[in-house]
């Protein structure tokens, strides 16, 4: 048996795995949950690492589960795209993890801690399932896993206002998915196949026998995944789930999982659907729009909240809207863009959820105006914040800015100056609420509640510096990440 | 509550409905329905007992801790079984490549590694529902005794 070569099934399964053994674990010898939880997830880190190097050097290639080869059996398809992604889900993932090995004794009750990390690795084994899978039932099958895994994370604190948030999220996801289900239906219809490539050879056959039915496929599909992406005007469930539930949640939430839903978009919309159906209706210019709004209109929210973690849920909203202004653009520059900001975005959104959660462990205050001065009382966290926050600006050096600048390359590439102002404008916007916070953290007296707060343990100050250098080093040496970010873009643009 | 009609009436069915629901997942791959219908019909048949009875009976003959055991076993089945072909040198979950004996169509020891994973399948299915059933019910006390 050849391990490297079952990577891509294993790195759902060893997840999937262990998070069935977790309950097992946490009823006999709870002080191996976290040991075996973070080395399940180093592993899959590890397997997206070789893969990647492996689809640097030799190209793309799929694994077929059970030996039945498409279009019988399922195939997982390691591309450039899919492996950027699942490296980002689970590295991202275990810095958030390790972090919440420390921060969930104190949020949640301990008889459900052993459950949380079943929780997360059903999620972190259906996030990359879902990214790496080349087969739409798949797919959906994957994204039940990851709605009920993020609903209950959400849920897991037993609060009043987690318990409505999780609801709600749980009942716009059904719909969500039913929508989905139904995309697949009609594409199974008029296609006869779940394969993405199978699908993608069928379609422009079926597009002129049954232009009707793809038109609503496709409607459904972008409704569906808006939905679970929170694109703007499907996006109500976003900042309650996000700002109530624990801490590692809401960074896991706002970080991940709602980019998984903008990869599936990514490759349904530029690997299935044919070019000539994307042209003949405005699908690609209402994603644009919708986009526009969305980070006008989040960061316009995110200004008049006083809740830090409401804020950066509503600064979710806007910087979704980057990513899916990339996918909309149709434009090299702009797909990379909007593919790079899902790993920016997933850095910098986890590091500000973590400090925010940093900043409830150590004073247990969470409104902006009580956390005035905090620079003074605990500096790692607001240093850290502040690169987060830079990085949400998109200030040089930091990764937001070349995420950015490569969506406004790509709007002035396709001649489409007006998105470029937006950008401009949503960066003053960002500016307009975080960085009152970090004068007000170093600039203003401590105020009582943040006056002599909790020592931060070293597990939850170790992924805060890590991903704070990660903002920083990846702004400054882009070069790593967009070789194959590049590479993803040309596969999906086909050129 | 407690009704000797109907304690004396499930008696006589529980028997019958969890053979029922053996036959089921034991047959999954030979006739319609598998593990998870099977598995539903057993968590029922449980639930029904629990029901009829009352909650100390039926946590006496399957417990909360028991079923929520079982309920990790099966899933590890079906995940275990998948590894073996793996370790058989075919792909996760290969069937007949891995080496399984597919055996006659029509006899139960056929069909390879489905007939384990849908046994598989079965126990998770079966304890899931008791374990939710379980898991409502004592809510439900913990409320009352506040």
């Amino acid at each position: 048996m050849n391990l490297s070569q079952h990577l891509p099934a294993l790195i759902i399964v060893v997840p999937l795995f262990f998070a069935f053994v977790m309950p097992l674990l946490a009823r006999w010898c709870k002080q191996w949950c976290v040991p075996t939880t973070l080395g399940a997830i180093i592993f899959s880190f590890g397997a997206a690492v070789k893969m990647t190097f492996q689809v640097m050097n030799t190209g793309p290639f799929s694994y077929y589960m059970g030996n039945w080869p498409p279009p019988w059996g399922i195939e997982l398809s390691i591309d450039y795209l899919t492996v950027f992604a699942a490296l980002t889900i689970n590295g991202v993932g275990l810095l958030i993890i390790w972090y919440g090995s420390k921060d969930l004794l104190h949020e949640l009750k301990s008889e459900v801690i052993g459950w949380y990390y079943t929780l997360y690795l059903l999620l972190m084994a259906s996030m990359t399932g879902i990214v790496i899978t080349n087969d739409i039932f798949n797919m959906f099958v994957f994204f039940e896993i990851c709605a009920i895994a993020s609903c209950g994370i959400i849920s897991i604190k037993e609060s009043r206002d987690c318990i409505e948030a999780a609801f709600k999220y749980l009942v716009l996801s059904v719909l969500g998915s039913g929508a989905f289900l139904l995309a697949i239906a009609l594409l199974y219809m008029v296609t006869g196949h779940l394969n993405f490539t199978f699908m993608a050879e069928a379609l422009p056959d079926a597009m002129v026998l049954y232009p009707k039915n793809l038109l609503v496929a496709l409607g459904l599909l972008v409704v569906g995944l808006g939905v679970k992406a929170a694109l703007f005007p499907l996006h109500a469930w976003l900042p309650d789930a996000h700002s109530s539930a624990p801490s590692p949640s809401s960074a896991v939430l706002s970080a991940l999982v709602i980019k998984v839903y903008a990869v599936a978009m990514i490759r349904l919309l530029y690997l299935v659907f044919p070019r000539e159906l994307l042209g003949m209706t405005p699908v690609m210019e209402m994603i644009l729009w919708m986009a526009t709004l969305a980070i006008i209109i989040g960061s316009m929210f995110a200004i008049v909240q006083d809740d830090i973690k409401k804020m950066l849920a509503y600064s979710s909203i806007a910087q979704i809207g980057y990513v899916f202004l990339g996918v909309g653009l149709m434009s090299e520059s702009a797909l990379v863009g909007g593919i790079l900001h899902i790993f920016n975005h997933a850095t910098m959104k986890s590091l500000l959820f973590l400090v925010a959660g940093a900043f409830i462990y150590g004073t247990g205050a969470r409104k902006l105006s009580e956390l005035k001065g905090i620079g003074h009382t605990m500096p790692i966290p607001t240093i850290a914040f502040c690169i987060g926050a830079f990085s949400m600006v998109g200030i040089p050096i930091t990764s937001g800015f070349i995420s950015k600048w490569y969506l406004a390359l790509g709007a002035l590439d396709v001649g489409r100056p007006f998105f470029t102002a937006v950008i401009l404008i949503s960066s003053l916007l960002n500016g307009i609420y975080y960085l009152p916070i970090v004068v007000n953290a170093f600039f203003s007296k401590p105020e009582e509640a943040v006056k002599e707060p909790k020592q931060l343990p070293r597990q939850m100050l170790v992924p805060l510096t890590l991903l704070s250098i990660g903002v920083i080093f990846f702004g400054i040496f882009p070069s790593l990440i967009l070789g194959i970010v590049y590479r993803a873009a040309q596969l999906l643009l086909g050129l | 509550m407690e009704d000797t009609i109907v304690r004396y009436v499930s008696r006589i069915i529980l028997p019958f409905v969890q053979l029922y629901g053996l036959y089921v997942v034991l047959h999954g791959h030979l006739s319609p329905g598998g593990g998870f219908s099977g598995g539903t019909i057993i968590g029922a048949s449980m639930i029904l007992y629990a029901l009829s009875f009352n909650l100390a009976a039926g946590s006496k003959k399957l417990s909360h801790d028991v079923s929520s055991i079982l309920e990790s076993t099966g899933a590890l089945i079906f995940a275990g079984m998948g590894l073996i072909s793996l370790l058989l040198g075919a792909n996760f979950l290969a069937n007949r490549i891995a080496g399984f004996p597919l055996g006659t169509p029509g006899n139960i020891f056929s069909s390879g590694s489905i007939v384990i994973i849908t046994f598989g399948v079965g126990i998770k299915v079966a304890s899931t529902m008791i374990t939710l059933f379980f898991s409502l019910i004592e809510e439900e006390h913990s409320h009352e005794h506040h």
